[in-house]
């Protein structure tokens, strides 16, 4: 009864990541490019059907769905070594291959109409397995597959497995170069909508963070896809070790995210990673404690959100909650000493209407994959300062909203027909009240501040309907 | 040459003759014949000297002699004739000298021991009594010697009248006293010396008149006779005992050493009393002969009379001991400063010793128990295999020797033990070469007698040796053979929940059964469960033997218990490894799962609750468009509870953290350590013991904690109502919600407000009419707040009080340390 997790990787973006992620996962449970195990991987000690099922020749087969519409990067997959790892049956390419055309309207229409056979792609993974723990969806949210079909999965995970966890890693496109797509703020802002409500939990990837941190930290001067897409990788795979090595805690997904998110609607993490490396890279090699490697990860420069790196109101942003997944030879006692430093040296400013601390996950290291680092760490942090993500979403929406630019493309499907642009309102509002949930966090009456909400709207139903029970006005 | 030869010999024959005759007071008489004989034998035997003969040290041998038998004015007669000879021109002085040497020495042997034969003239003591007629006559009768002699015997003549004097003062010959007195010393009764009843000692009746200073030294003298009856009804009584168990080996080994020494004494009095038929010469006579005065008794019986005080002295304290106790009480009198008694002591104790020692060897090196008469300083008793280690054996105090440290005992007792736990627990043979080796190392031989008094140090080599290399081969064989580290590995991974997987499934799987009532719930079923969570979990790759250990064990239930009141696993710690897993250390191990499955069983609640109000469910239907007054009465509550929630899971996880890093990690990581250095089975007992210990008090289960843990209990169940709380919460929530929904979607069309629009009227409730669904939502809202505030109030309340007893607990400050962070947001209450 390993606690299932099936992969969505969705549009162009989300299965490259997901590929790094698959080679990545292999690499660690000593899984050759086949599917078969290597026959150095007998240590043990591993899990590997939370993410692996065997097929009846013993392969090891990933359980992931990897879904285009357009069929470039799943041919590349398919050609490359990594061909016979996955499913046949679980691919999807769409029929016509034309893509989404970076249309968010476009990619949510396709997905309606090709429900039933992703569904059943989904059903029959999900009845594979004993008991699913939830799914993980890997899209980006800018362009037109990731962001408009990944939507549409949202809303039918959410309302058929309403039960199962649905989180999700989502690229958010980069804001310090000027996009080749135009439409980027229109889709973010209707793929933001279903990840505030239909999804458990975001982990956003930056963009533009990773490819500060390929250009700052790593020093690669021109970051490839590639290069940033490893950086995905490791955090993905770093954000699962303790499903994958089970240890006293943390060894569901659920248990993972349920202390990272308090309150409902504050579901978007973001990550940071330490000691980073890539690959071709001989970085210098230093010491690494628990420490040292927590400390780091409390640094910006660390971190793979690009609105917190530049906080004007720095001051109020807070944490909400922390969870640093520490990897390799550890001794325990460490942890509590390294808590206990950070702790006195007050490197963290948490939330003051609830009890909010580091929590540390143990984990293994694969034995298979060597590092120069003893200790590596990932952080997952829920953070106030990740609406200003939010807010320049809005505002670059609002900016082409006000122009009525681009809007025609939309228009084309049945979502936005006649003119109905109620769904960009709607979700504008939503990312709205989002935004400011976050920022009622860092006020120590986030509390009451719901409680002031109903009044408002009493008062404001009141004097349309008049007819309100006066028992409701309690 | 016959013929030259022939010719000396008479002419030498015929002046020997005539110095015979000249000598002689009787030419005629046989006597006469007999001297000629001896003279004539003396000459024809061919005696020469071992070594090269020096005239001057002849002569100066002579005179030292003559001067050591008290005959100075003999021996100033013989320097001046000595000098008379020297200057003379006289051929082989030297062989001369040494001839009237040796005829004197002949004479001399003769005369004070005829049992041994003289080695230079062994046919020459036929014609002694001749010789000394002739010497006396010599000396006696005229010619030169007398001369020198006259002034002396004016002051021999004085001599013999002042013991005269005496000898008339006392009744009593001095040589029947000293008869008396050895006999008094044998235990004998002499004809004057008796054994006084009411002064219990050997005392001359004062009826006899004898000098003061005869009475006192008699007295003094036959103590010995006192202490000699003391000693020998010491040995008669023990001996006549002995087949009885009271006397044990030591005490006959004592018994035989004394026997031993009383025989010595006995060889001495045999001598004295042959010395005492020579008679006591006067005081004026400067004889030396071998005759015993009183005095010279004194003397002789000078160092018998410490020796047999001591043995007294010894007897009387251990008259009431056996074994080890005997040992060491005769050891505390060996310590004593006068060499002569630490000898004669340390003699006694190598024998009295030696059966200690011998059981000391055959302890350590076989690990048997030879000891019939409960002797030894090791206590064994038939027990258990389980218990044997910390019962089996144990030391006698009473038993063991001051010369044997504690500590040394200890480390007899714990190989020897060693010994027998890996023949009867372990069924190990290797043991034996480990004993050899060490055996080898010591110096000692295996065999029987190696060991004596002492040899504390032999003694302490032997045992370290012996018992590094036994406790080294126990702990190879625990380690290796019975694979304890990986046992106690697999109890903290499955007893202690380190196999976050494994428990987790268990958890999911014998969850809804053991909600059931403890009474219905079948253990078999349970048991099947147990191994489905194996199966499914990594403990599937574990050792099957470790695996097949793990059982459930459902505890006895009262009524109304449920099944997770009385579910438990239990680890089945097979011989050898019960001596360390006993029953009553399982118990403890029960009761940190009981805690650490309660825990469990809290986080799990929790999780499922964060799953029942997880993001996606209250977004899409807490937060989405519809806003009307109960729903965002439901959000502000649903707030909350999120609250609350955190707080709850804060909490939970910080004890969890605190469980993981600071009790049990840590423990686990110190009791590894202690196991590396572990170097005997005791150690390793010490160590696992404080590890247990340490989870034990740490995790608030102590004693001194009680007060805690029941607090803490109290959280728990209060979490697990939050748990059905919030479950009947959402439900309900949920419930409303979709009938709301449901009247929206008929009333849609309508043209209604919106906040009208979802409680027109359809539905279950819906059809009761909006005002039925808005007093439902209200009420079942209030009721819900009520309940809320209870919970809230008293979880807050006991959190309070669990944290302000936390800092009185040894362990507390660590804890709080975690839990530092948790707060009491104020609940704002929603039930008004």
């Amino acid at each position: 009864m390993p606690r299932e997790i099936i992969t969505l990787q969705v549009g162009q973006c989300g299965n490259q990541i997901g590929m790094e992620f698959w080679k990545q996962l292999c690499l660690e449970h000593g899984i050759s490019k086949e599917g078969i195990l290597e026959d150095f991987a007998t240590q043990g000690g591993d899990r590997k059907d939370v993410f692996f099922y065997q097929a009846d020749d013993q392969h090891y087969i990933p359980r992931a769905l990897l879904i285009d519409l357009e069929p470039r990067v799943i041919n590349g997959i398919q050609n490359s070594e990594y061909r016979n790892l996955y499913n046949h049956e679980n691919i999807f390419v769409s029929d016509h291959g034309g893509g989404a055309g970076n249309n968010w309207a476009s990619g949510y229409h396709q997905g309606e109409q090709v429900e039933e056979d992703i569904m059943d792609m989904v059903d029959r993974e999900a009845d594979g397995s004993d008991s699913l723990e939830g799914f993980v969806l890997c899209h980006s949210i800018a362009g037109g597959t990731g962001s408009g079909m990944g939507s549409y999965l949202l809303e039918t995970l959410n309302d058929r497995y309403s039960k199962k966890l649905v989180q999700t890693y989502s690229v958010f496109p980069n804001q310090m170069e000027t996009s080749d797509v135009v439409v980027q703020p229109y889709n973010s802002l209707l793929t933001l909508k279903r990840l505030t409500l239909n999804a458990d939990c975001v982990v956003v990837l930056d963009n533009t963070a990773l490819n500060r941190i390929a250009v700052e930290r790593l020093h690669l001067s021109n970051p490839t896809f590639a290069q940033t897409n490893s950086l995905v990788s490791t955090v993905m795979s770093a954000s699962t070790t303790t499903l994958r090595y089970p240890g006293y805690m943390n060894n569901d997904l659920v248990g993972l995210l349920a202390s990272l998110i308090p309150t409902p609607r504050c579901h978007f993490l973001m990550t940071g990673y330490t000691p980073l490396t890539v690959e071709c890279q001989a970085n210098v090699i230093r010491k690494t404690t628990v420490l040292d490697v927590m400390r780091r990860l409390l640094q910006t420069k660390n971190i793979m959100v690009s609105s917190y790196a530049r906080t004007k109101e720095a001051s109020q942003a807070k944490y909400i909650s922390i969870l640093n997944i520490i990897q390799g030879e550890v001794d325990p006692t460490q942890v509590h000493e390294s808590l206990q430093r950070i702790r006195e040296r007050k490197l963290v400013n948490f939330i003051e209407w609830g009890p909010a601390s580091i929590q540390v996950a143990l984990s293994r290291k694969s034995p298979y994959v060597q590092t120069a680092h003893r200790v590596s760490g990932l952080m997952l942090a829920s953070h106030t300062s990740i609406r200003h993500l939010f807010s320049k979403c809005l505002s670059q929406y609002e900016k082409l909203r006000k122009k009525q630019a681009f809007l025609d493309n939309y228009r084309k499907f049945p979502m936005f027909a006649d003119n109905d642009l109620s769904e960009f309102d709607e979700s504008r509002e939503i990312i709205e009240s989002l935004v400011d949930e976050y920022k009622a966090c860092e006020s120590p009456d986030y509390i009451k501040w719901g409680m002031e909400d109903p009044e408002r709207t009493l008062t404001g139903e009141g004097s349309i309907s008049g007819t309100v029970d006066p028992a409701l006005a309690m | 040459m016959d013929q030259h030869q022939h010719y000396q010999k008479t002419t030498t024959m015929d002046l020997i003759k005539d110095l015979v005759v000249r000598l002689s007071p009787d030419p005629s008489s046989n006597a006469t014949e007999k001297s000629l004989k001896y003279a004539i034998r003396i000459l024809s035997s061919r005696i020469s000297p071992s070594v090269t003969i020096d005239e001057a040290a002849i002569a100066e041998s002579i005179k030292r002699r003559l001067v050591n038998e008290g005959k100075s004015s003999e021996a100033l007669t013989f320097a001046d004739l000595y000098s008379k000879f020297s200057s003379r021109s006289i051929s082989n002085r030297p062989a001369l000298l040494y001839l009237l040497k040796v005829i004197s020495d002949d004479r001399r042997k003769d005369r004070s021991s005829d049992l041994l034969p003289s080695a230079l003239l062994p046919s020459l003591s036929d014609p002694k009594n001749t010789l000394e007629n002739g010497h006396r006559t010599t000396a006696g009768g005229g010619g030169v010697l007398l001369f020198s002699k006259d002034p002396e015997n004016i002051r021999e003549i004085a001599f013999r009248e002042f013991s005269d004097l005496i000898t008339e003062e006392s009744e009593i010959p001095e040589g029947v006293l000293v008869r008396d007195v050895l006999y008094a010393c044998q235990g004998i009764d002499g004809k004057y010396v008796k054994l006084d009843k009411v002064s219990d000692g050997y005392a001359l009746s004062e009826s006899l008149t004898v000098p003061r200073s005869t009475r006192i030294m008699v007295r003094k003298l036959c103590e010995l006779g006192w202490l000699f009856i003391k000693v020998r009804g010491y040995i008669s009584e023990s001996m006549d005992r002995f087949p009885a168990e009271d006397v044990g080996t030591v005490g006959q080994a004592f018994c035989a050493a004394l026997q031993d020494e009383l025989s010595d004494y006995y060889k001495l009095l045999a001598i004295l009393e042959s010395q005492s038929l020579n008679p006591i010469p006067m005081a004026s006579e400067s004889n030396s002969g071998n005759y015993l005065s009183l005095r010279r008794l004194a003397v002789w019986l000078a160092e018998p009379m410490v020796r047999m005080r001591l043995m007294a002295v010894l007897v009387d304290s251990c008259r009431v001991l056996r074994g080890g106790a005997m040992a060491g009480a005769i050891h505390v009198h060996a310590q004593h400063g006068d060499p002569m008694v630490q000898d004669f002591m340390r003699r006694l104790l190598r024998r009295v010793c030696s059966p200690l020692f011998e059981m000391v060897r055959s302890w350590v090196l076989e690990g048997e128990l030879e000891d019939v008469f409960a002797e030894f300083f090791v206590l064994g008793q038939t027990v258990k295999a389980e218990s044997l280690w910390r019962e089996g054996y144990r030391l006698h105090d009473g038993m063991l020797p001051s010369f044997i440290s504690p500590s040394l005992a200890q480390r007899i007792l714990r190989t020897g033990k060693s010994i027998n736990f890996l023949r009867v627990c372990c069924e190990d043979q290797g043991w034996a070469d480990a004993a050899a080796e060490a055996a080898a190392a010591a110096g000692t031989t295996t065999m029987r007698g190696g060991l004596g008094y002492g040899e504390t140090d032999a003694l302490e080599a032997l045992v370290s040796e012996a018992a590094k290399r036994i406790d080294k081969h126990l702990m190879d064989v625990m380690y290796k053979q019975y694979k304890f580290k990986e046992h106690c590995l697999a109890i903290k991974r499955y007893l202690l929940l380190g196999q976050g997987d494994f428990v987790q499934y268990l958890m999911d799987i014998v969850g809804p059964e053991l909600s059931e009532p403890a009474n219905t719930i079948s253990s078999f079923k349970l048991a099947g469960l147990l191994e489905s969570a194996i199966r499914s979990s990594n403990a599937q790759y574990d050792d099957p033997d470790i695996l097949d250990r793990l059982r459930v064990k459902m505890m006895p239930h009262g009524a109304g218990d449920r099944g997770w009141d009385v579910f438990s696993l239990e680890y089945n710690a097979k011989v050898p490894l019960d001596t360390v897993f006993t029953e009553s250390v399982m118990a403890r191990y029960l009761r940190i799962f009981n805690f650490l499955w309660k825990l469990r069983r809290v986080e799990h609640a929790l999780i499922g609750a964060w799953k029942i109000m997880k993001p996606n469910y209250i977004s899409s239907d807490l937060f989405s468009k519809q806003r009307g007054t109960v729903t965002s009465q439901f959000v502000s509550m649903s707030r909350q509870c999120q609250v609350l929630w955190d707080e709850m899971n804060h909490f939970v996880t910080n004890l969890q953290y605190y469980i993981m890093f600071e009790v049990l990690e840590v423990s686990w990581s110190k009791f590894l350590e202690e196991m590396e250095t572990s170097k005997d089975l005791d150690d390793l007992l010490a160590a696992h013991e404080k590890y247990l210990n340490s989870i034990v008090e740490k995790s608030l289960l102590g004693e001194p904690s009680q007060e805690l843990s029941k607090l803490l209990f109290i959280l728990f169940d209060l979490i697990l109502r939050f748990r059905s709380f919030a479950d009947r919460l959402y439900e309900g929530i949920y419930e409303l919600q979709s009938s709301l929904r449901k009247s929206a979607s008929r009333g849609r069309g309508k043209p209604m407000s919106r906040s009208d629009d979802k409680k027109s009227k359809s539905g279950t409730w819906v059809g009761e009419g909006r005002k039925a669904i808005t007093q439902f939502a209200s009420e079942f809202r209030r009721k819900m707040g009520l309940d809320f505030d209870t919970i809230a109030h008293e979880y807050k309340s006991s959190l309070e009080g669990f944290i302000a007893q936390l800092p009185l607990q040894q362990h507390g400050e660590l804890l709080k340390a975690h839990l530092s962070h948790t707060h009491f947001p104020d609940f704002v209450s929603s039930s008004q």
